[in-house]
């Protein structure tokens, strides 16, 4: 396999665009990638597109062939890739391997989506095959509900309170008001946070990513080209996706295996050892992370399942600023889903993006001081996950 | 009153009391919930299902409070109240998720013993009662 540089990033700013359309936010993401990389529309070889089951895509998740024909038709190869919220995750995987193969030089990875409102709800059929259906109408439990319910099983077994939990908010608020692409850029006080409606006990209103609109695109390219384009490439150090595991104890369905072991999302971890392992970097190597937080939960549990810290020391690391951009374990430097909100098959790219601009030392008053290397992970319906290691 | 399961086939009331219906291979001994044609453990010899009953005993993993009222596809009674719901774990093996039936959300604990009920989960715009299996503290 050949090396692959990151050379161009460009972002939509995430929040609310009634008046405008999905090819408009990719269109904005995709002209400032090529910009940023140096590169013309005419030269892009293959484009590699997360799949919105949302918005776009002809209705049919053709995401990809809506960003061609808009950037203008040069009957290039169009890859659109499913794996729910893991869809831009997934969508950069496909791209990598499109360039680390030999097969294309310069390849447009981009991911864009309009979200309906409210929280992420089901396909809206009545469907007794579909789990989440079966889950909502039989148990009345949507999907804040099954956060809440992994929350209040930490609470159990580390003693997290309430107050903690809201300070991961403040956190993501502390860092996310100094990032111009983020959709919420106000400060929350404590009191703010714990004030905020209970949506399902433990969790409360601003503990919980809402959705958004946004649009994200990279390009990537070979080390040949990337000598010849720019001075600060950015390397792919690995590319993972990873499914879950049969018995990983996470209540995907009604029901299934009772676990053997500590209740986690397998395919998060798998993506995330197969990632530092494919990079050849232990966890202690890592200068950031930006990982999937749909809720505070998963910015104190991911760490700990994936061996950056002992388990129940996330939140004595959070209260001691240590995972600010500027403490030992950055998380979520870019300010996280708290602060953009979910536009699902994009965020896998912002989540480049940021690492990318982190990696450039490009990151302004959220700059992470000498950021070497990066990892990034998310996580989508249907036990799908990614994750990417990037390096100087 | 009109009563009816909020999805057939799922729960049952039989003599020993109510159950879960579900399915579990005879080589794995793997539970499935609901029904599943073929066993999907990975490091399962031959794929060998059969009906199978689950319940009625087991423990509160964790839970959660339905604080607001939800969305469709969910359906309660008006005026909404919070309900609670959560993850058990059946002595039986199956881990499921399922309604906590109490009326003192506060009492709730992991860890805590619980029995599986048969119990109105709401009303049709006819009268009609629908139940769901749900969760009691023991
Ligand atoms: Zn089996």
């Amino acid at each position: 396999m050949r090396d692959v540089a990151v050379i161009g990033l460009g972002m939509h700013p995430w929040g609310k665009f009634a008046d405008k359309s999905v090819n408009d936010l990719c269109r904005v993401a995709v002209e400032a990638a090529l910009k940023d990389a140096g590169v013309s529309w005419r030269e892009i070889e293959a484009v590699s597109a997360a799949s919105s089951r949302f918005s776009g895509g002809k209705g049919w998740g053709l995401n990809g062939n809506d960003v061609v024909e808009e950037m203008g038709s040069t009957g290039i190869p169009v890859y659109n890739l499913s794996a729910g919220c893991a869809a831009g995750g997934n969508a950069f995987n496909i791209g990598y391997t499109l360039v680390a193969s030999g097969l294309y030089d310069l390849v447009l990875v981009v991911g864009g989506e309009k979200m309906p409102k409210g929280f992420i709800q089901t396909s809206g059929l009545e469907e007794t095959t579909d789990p989440e259906f079966l889950r909502q109408r039989c148990v009345g439990m949507p999907g804040p509900a099954f956060w809440a319910s992994l929350c209040w099983r930490r609470m159990k077994d580390y003693g997290t309170t309430e107050e903690q939990l809201a300070k991961v908010a403040v956190k993501a608020h502390q860092v996310g008001k100094h990032n111009e692409n983020a959709r919420f850029r106000q400060e929350f006080t404590l009191e703010q946070v714990l004030k905020s409606n209970v949506v399902s006990y433990p969790l409360r209103l601003y503990e919980i990513c809402p959705v958004s609109d946004g649009a994200a695109a990279v390009i990537l390219c070979s080390a040949e080209q990337a000598k010849k384009r720019t001075s600060k490439p950015v390397w792919v150090a690995a590319s993972a996706v990873a499914t879950a595991s049969f018995d990983d104890g996470i209540t995907r369905g009604l029901g299934g295996l009772g676990p053997s072991g500590p209740t986690l999302h397998s395919e998060a971890k798998l993506a995330v050892e197969k990632a530092l392992k494919g990079a050849g970097v232990g966890q202690k190597d890592v200068d950031l992370v930006e990982l999937q937080d749909n809720t505070v939960y998963y910015e104190l549990a991911f760490p700990e399942e994936w061996g950056f810290c002992k388990p129940g020391e996330a939140e004595h690391l959070m209260e001691t600023g240590e995972t600010m951009p500027t403490g030992k374990l950055p998380i979520n430097p870019s300010g996280g889903f708290l602060c953009f909100g979910e536009a699902t098959t994009a965020q896998g790219l912002f989540q480049v993006c940021e690492m990318g601009w982190q990696l450039r030392g490009e990151a302004g008053a959220r700059q992470v001081p000498n950021a070497r290397v990066g990892l990034a992970q998310t996580l989508g319906l249907g036990g799908n996950a990614t994750a990417v290691v990037l390096k100087r | 009153m009109e009563t009816k399961p909020v999805i057939a086939g799922l729960f049952a009331d039989t003599p020993q009391g109510p159950r879960l219906l579900g399915s579990r291979c005879a080589s794995c001994a793997a539970p499935y919930f609901p029904k599943s044609a073929v066993c999907h453990n990975p490091k399962c010899g031959e794929s060998k299902i059969q009906d199978a009953a689950f319940g009625p005993r087991g423990r509160l993993w964790s839970l959660a409070i339905q604080s607001y009222a939800p969305p469709p596809p969910v359906k309660f009674d008006e005026p909404f109240k919070p309900y609670a719901m959560g993850v058990v774990d059946l002595d039986d093996g199956l881990r499921v998720l399922g309604r906590i039936s109490t009326d003192d959300l506060r009492s709730l604990r992991p860890d805590m013993p619980v029995e599986l009920v048969l119990e109105p989960l709401y009303h049709e715009a006819d009268g009609t009662e629908v139940i769901t299996w749900k969760f009691r503290p023991v």
